[in-house]
């Protein structure tokens, strides 16, 4: 699992990656030096219940993506299998081509989770 | 179960009590008193209102609950009093609106009670509660709907020294329908961009709330749905704060939750304010946020 998110980590964009359980309790790491891992899959687990409460009350169906944005680049959370991916964005990042080159390594990590 | 909360309560009483003496807010001071009072000190609350009342006299919330324990003692005439500097110092404050309305309808004064219940109505547009309220009070079905608009100051009124409420009206206009009421006159406003909004190819509805979930303006949905959207958007707006922070930044700009059935995107300027659209699971954010920022300008403008 930590090949994998290293391999992410050189998709353009991508500034770090962390793979969290459903309640946010980190599963893999790859993050740059500084990012404390546990505040941010903390952080993450709340963004997770919260978003799942949003697509219960408001019949939404199943979360599929959450991104948070600051003005220095973001988190996308993505549903992998039955955990999810992290990856930290890079400021410069296209979004959209980000999320179509993370669709392997998504499968591939809900591949690996279903084992 | 009463059992197992009460240590609990207990603890936060503590830690409120601290709070209120080393790191005072009104916030603390509001919950100490709602704790004391609910846990049978109505004392102790009214002590502590009337501390936040002296330390944050720009409060409106401590009149409320210092009104609500007066009213309940007996003390009419002082609860009025506090209750009126709550909507003062607070416009949108539903309870004393509600409480003021209460008491003058039980006056008598029908005209007074109305009054407040429709500036309720200009920023909790379609509150069923008032809205029969307001049908029982005048004797006529559907008149809850001719409510007051919003920046259009209340006449005659004997009970409020503000001429008229901040706050913004909320509508629940069909798509391409008049513009919202509370735009200045003659300009556009937040409620023309959030109509411009909600025109836009698969936009269900959006809204304009603050960081506490409160709804300031809404086109498009439901009054219960509008409530629920700007309850939960407030709870991800914060938690997607954490998770920006976490990796070291300082301000959230959009946040998007996507789902199989649709999704919610929400939009930030450095007001406190956001817009959160409801919209179709394929819809692209780009057109979106340029009317949402568009919604905020006009908002600051307002």
């Amino acid at each position: 699992m930590q090949e994998i998110l290293t391999q992410l980590n050189r998709v353009r964009g991508v500034g770090g990656s962390l793979l969290v359980s459903g309640e946010g309790l980190a599963m893999a790491s790859a993050l740059r030096d500084g990012t404390d891992e546990a505040q941010l899959s903390a952080t993450i687990g709340s963004l997770i219940e919260h978003s799942q409460r949003l697509g219960k009350h408001l019949e939404l169906g199943a979360t599929r993506h959450v991104h948070a944005a600051g003005d220095q680049g973001g988190v996308l959370l993505l549903a992998a299998g039955n955990g999810y991916l992290v990856v930290l964005i890079d400021p410069a990042a296209n979004l959209a081509l980000l999320q179509l080159e993370t669709k392997p390594f998504l499968e591939r990590i809900a591949q690996r989770l279903a084992l | 179960m009463r059992d197992e909360r009460k240590p609990r309560v207990e603890s936060e009483l503590e830690r409120l009590r601290k709070k209120v003496e080393n790191f005072p807010s009104a916030s603390a001071y509001n919950r100490l008193a709602e704790l004391m009072r609910l846990g049978g000190d109505v004392a102790g609350a009214a002590q502590a209102c009337r501390r936040c009342i002296k330390e944050f006299p720009r409060n409106g919330q401590a009149y409320v609950i210092l009104a609500e324990i007066e009213m309940t003692g007996g003390k009419k005439e002082d609860a009025v009093k506090n209750l009126i500097t709550a909507v003062e110092r607070d416009p949108r404050s539903y309870t004393a609106h509600r409480m003021l309305a209460e008491y003058y309808a039980v006056s008598g004064k029908v005209s007074q009670a109305l009054q407040h219940l429709r500036l309720i109505l200009t920023f909790k547009a379609n509150d069923p509660l008032v809205m029969q309220k307001i049908e029982q009070l005048t004797g006529k079905p559907g008149s809850a709907a001719t409510a007051a608009p919003a920046n259009t100051p209340a006449s005659g009124s004997p009970t409020l020294t503000r001429a008229s409420p901040t706050v913004i009206s909320v509508t629940q206009p069909a798509k391409g329908s008049e513009p919202l009421p509370f735009n200045p006159p003659g300009k556009s406003g937040p409620g023309d961009s959030l109509q411009a909004l909600c025109r836009e190819t698969g936009v269900r509805g959006a809204l304009i709330a603050d960081e506490k979930g409160r709804v300031v303006a809404s086109s498009g949905l439901a009054a219960g749905q509008e409530d629920l959207l700007a309850a939960l958007a407030a709870e991800i707006g914060a938690a997607s704060l954490m998770a920006i922070k976490a990796i070291g930044q300082e301000k959230l700009t959009t946040w998007t939750v996507a789902a199989s059935q649709g999704q919610v995107l929400a939009f930030k300027r450095d007001q406190p304010f956001s817009v959160v659209v409801l919209a179709e699971p394929g819809v692209r954010p780009a057109m979106l946020e340029i009317r949402a920022r568009q919604a905020l300008i006009d908002l600051g403008a307002a």
